[in-house]
């Protein structure tokens, strides 16, 4: 039997978990729902809660509960739950735990591995951190996908004809889009672009600035001082936004929001969706440019699409449809439910990584141009920064580039290899990601030469290594982001961190019949041990065997110390087959 | 060294789709999934050749560097070894007009010498 992996949907407002079975997506429902908000808090009782539960404490109890922390990730700073501080890693972590619950729940067997998306235009640090959740909620991120790619995967994995698809993907924090070709199967992104800081949580606080400043006018109050009243603005500003999706006018009104000078102040004011739409008008703009830069990269123009897709709940605002419609000339599609498609696509990979037979092939792009800098002439000046780009965006995944450099005075001993992320000319004017030194190089004269080489993998994660070439000396380093590296010891206690908040919901409720984590790891230690079977001498294999009679013993009569031993056991010996 | 036809297995007379669903057919063959190697040959062999202008840019990019002038000097100074009319002598000048002239008349030319 194949070992299940998850396709998980990590949005900035909502999450999902997915699965195929018997070669249909199904997304996993938690009590009848499939959309989990994104949401985390910690009740009175220091119980953890994840989901709409949170979503209700978030307007009560704003300083008790987290939202949007996806669009943290990759930061290095800590935000404040119940007076604890967390990296927004370990609060992701929960969310991805309680999904990965409900996907046991629902297969009944441990899962230890996922395909989680995330948007195309995520840095290698917004990648780095989301693969640290996955490590920290106990799940391997077998894969990240690109949450564009992974709806064009929901759509057309299965169609034959050819089709161009655009997909426009707007969430809650982050806009991407890409440019999709399909035929005979192949799921081919051509280009991608985007923006990581725009979503609907922008228009919302839009909105939210607009009854602040209503409430200063009109009531000479500043409800900024009062965080359990901008929780329930911040909510009545959401839903006014949902309201406008359908209606021309909504009226947001709350009762007793606060006290001021002793009385009671109550909100009522209306909205126009006209007024509305020209609060996010420049938003809307900033969208339709990257789609024509995106047609520019796939060197596409409007009426090259077939298809338009739209993903991500914010492209239910009509006037997105109607700007789209302009610009090509036709309605977009949406008969996948937009919240969904995206963890649908991340099953259907995730399918195909377990080895399940799904027929598609998908091949995906970077949407950064990645090069290192250089001594060389820029606008008709020597100038030591000059970009020398290595890896150009839209090229295919994975991707492995190198590129020749020369030391620039006789005897040196050191060069600086510098990684920028970016398109600039001047090299200062991009990202710098990361950045590393060769030492101890030939005494040699100047003209020594040095490659550099740029290794993007299918993640979009980094790798780059620079060698001497006469010498062969070597250095390398994966690119992660140098604030917000979670050392492996951290990760260790991140992790402890976290079950232990979730070891406290175990107690107070039944619905947790899970397995605990010394089962689950035992359990992958004996897939990992059959699957070495074949390879394995024959006493080798024996010794395995009893071992894992043993283990399934233990599991039964609930004897962790002896599970132990016999895990530790079975573990040398695989780690010795191994290596 | 394999040239790009040769790793889509097409003819160098193929046409852009015929060269399309070869290089498609290859991607099934080698998904980026698990042929990390071949498939970024088979992709870096479709964008060179997958469209007329890539092909001729190919074409000329690969064709020995003297040529040009090995070509010239056999026009102007052993003139009677290569019989080369006054027509093609045109085609290769008007070569310049459009890609497509340009990669048959050098073509033409490189049969000859």
């Amino acid at each position: 039997m194949n070992e299940i992996i998850v396709g998980i949907d990590l949005g900035t407002t909502n999450s999902e978990v997915a699965i195929i079975e018997n070669g249909q997506v199904h997304v996993i429902t938690d009590n009848g729902r499939k959309i989990l908000p994104s949401f985390v808090g910690i009740d009175d009782q220091g119980n953890i809660l994840v989901g709409e539960t949170a979503r209700n404490q978030y307007l009560v109890y704003p300083e008790r509960t987290v939202k949007s922390i996806k669009r943290l990730m990759g930061q290095d700073i800590k935000v404040d739950l119940a007076g604890h501080d967390y990296a927004p890693q370990e609060i992701s972590a929960i969310i991805l735990k309680r999904l990965k619950a409900i996907a046991e729940q629902y297969v009944k067997q441990p899962i230890s591995k996922a395909v989680i998306t995330v948007p195309a235009y995520f840095s290698d640090a917004q990648r780095q951190a989301t693969r640290e959740a996955g490590e920290i909620a106990g799940l391997e991120v077998v894969r990240m996908i690109n949450e564009p790619t992974a709806a064009a995967l929901a759509y057309g994995g299965n169609q034959v004809e050819q089709k161009r698809m655009l997909v426009y993907d707007l969430g809650g924090g982050t806009f991407d889009v890409s440019v999709v070709n399909i035929e005979a199967s192949v799921v081919e992104v051509l280009s991608s672009h985007g923006d990581n800081h725009l979503g609907g949580d922008d228009f919302d606080q839009q909105i939210i600035e607009y009854i602040l400043d209503h409430l200063i006018e009109s009531k000479g109050v500043d409800a900024r001082q009062h965080s359990q009243a901008l929780a329930r603005i911040t909510r009545a500003a959401e839903n006014a936004k949902f309201v406008l999706s359908d209606q021309p006018f909504v009226k947001i009104e709350e009762e007793y929001l606060l006290e001021h000078e002793g009385a009671a102040i109550h909100l009522s004011l209306e909205l126009s969706r006209l007024d509305y739409e020209d609060m996010i008008e420049d938003y809307i703009n900033a969208t339709i440019d990257s789609v024509h830069i995106a047609l520019k990269g796939a060197k596409l123009t409007p009426v090259d699409i077939d298809e338009i897709v739209l993903v991500g709940g914010s492209t239910r605002t009509p006037c997105i449809r109607e700007r789209l419609f302009k610009e090509f000339g036709f309605e977009p599609h949406s008969e996948v439910d937009p919240d969904l498609c995206v963890a649908m696509g991340a099953a259907t990979q995730a399918a195909m990584i377990s080895g399940q037979k799904v027929d598609a092939v998908l091949v995906d792009v970077t949407p950064y141009t990645y090069g290192t800098s250089a001594l060389d002439y820029l606008n008709g000046e020597y100038y030591p920064y000059t970009y020398v780009p290595i890896i150009h965006k839209n090229s295919a995944l994975p991707i492995r580039k190198t590129e020749a450099f020369f030391t620039n005075h006789d005897g040196q001993k050191v060069v600086d290899v510098t990684i920028y992320q970016g398109e600039d000319p001047d090299a200062l004017n991009n990202i710098k990601i990361g950045e590393f030194w060769v030492e101890g190089l030939q005494d040699v004269e100047a003209g020594n030469v040095i490659t550099v080489t740029l290794a993007l993998d299918l993640n979009g994660m980094l790798q780059v290594s620079a060698q001497e070439k006469a010498t062969g000396l070597e250095k390398s380093i994966t690119i992660q982001n140098a604030l917000s590296r979670f050392e492996l010891e951290t990760l260790d206690s991140a992790r402890r961190r976290v079950n232990k908040l979730f070891g406290q919901i175990d107690q107070a409720s039944d619905v947790h019949t899970e397995s605990p984590t010394d089962v689950v790891e035992a359990c992958k230690l004996v897939a990992k041990a059959e699957a070495l079977f074949d390879k394995s001498s024959d006493e080798d294999k024996e010794d395995m065997i009893d071992l894992i009679e043993d283990i399934q013993t233990c599991i039964e009569e609930n004897d962790s110390d002896r599970l132990k031993e016999a895990a530790t056991k079975l573990a040398d010996i695989i780690y010795y087959l191994e290596s | 060294m394999k040239t790009p036809y040769d790793i889509l297995e097409v003819a160098e007379q193929a046409t852009d789709s015929e060269i399309k669903q070869a290089y498609l057919q290859k991607v099934k063959q080698f998904p980026p999934d698990h042929y990390h190697e071949q498939f970024q040959q088979v992709h870096q062999a479709y964008e060179t050749i997958k469209n007329l202008k890539c092909r001729t840019q190919y074409t000329l990019f690969t064709l020995p560097d003297a040529d040009f002038n090995r070509l010239l000097d056999a026009v102007f100074i052993f003139e009677p070894v290569v019989s080369i009319n006054a027509d093609q002598f045109n085609k290769l000048l008007g070569a310049s007009v459009d890609d497509k002239t340009l990669k048959i008349a050098t073509h033409e030319m490189m049969k000859i010498i």
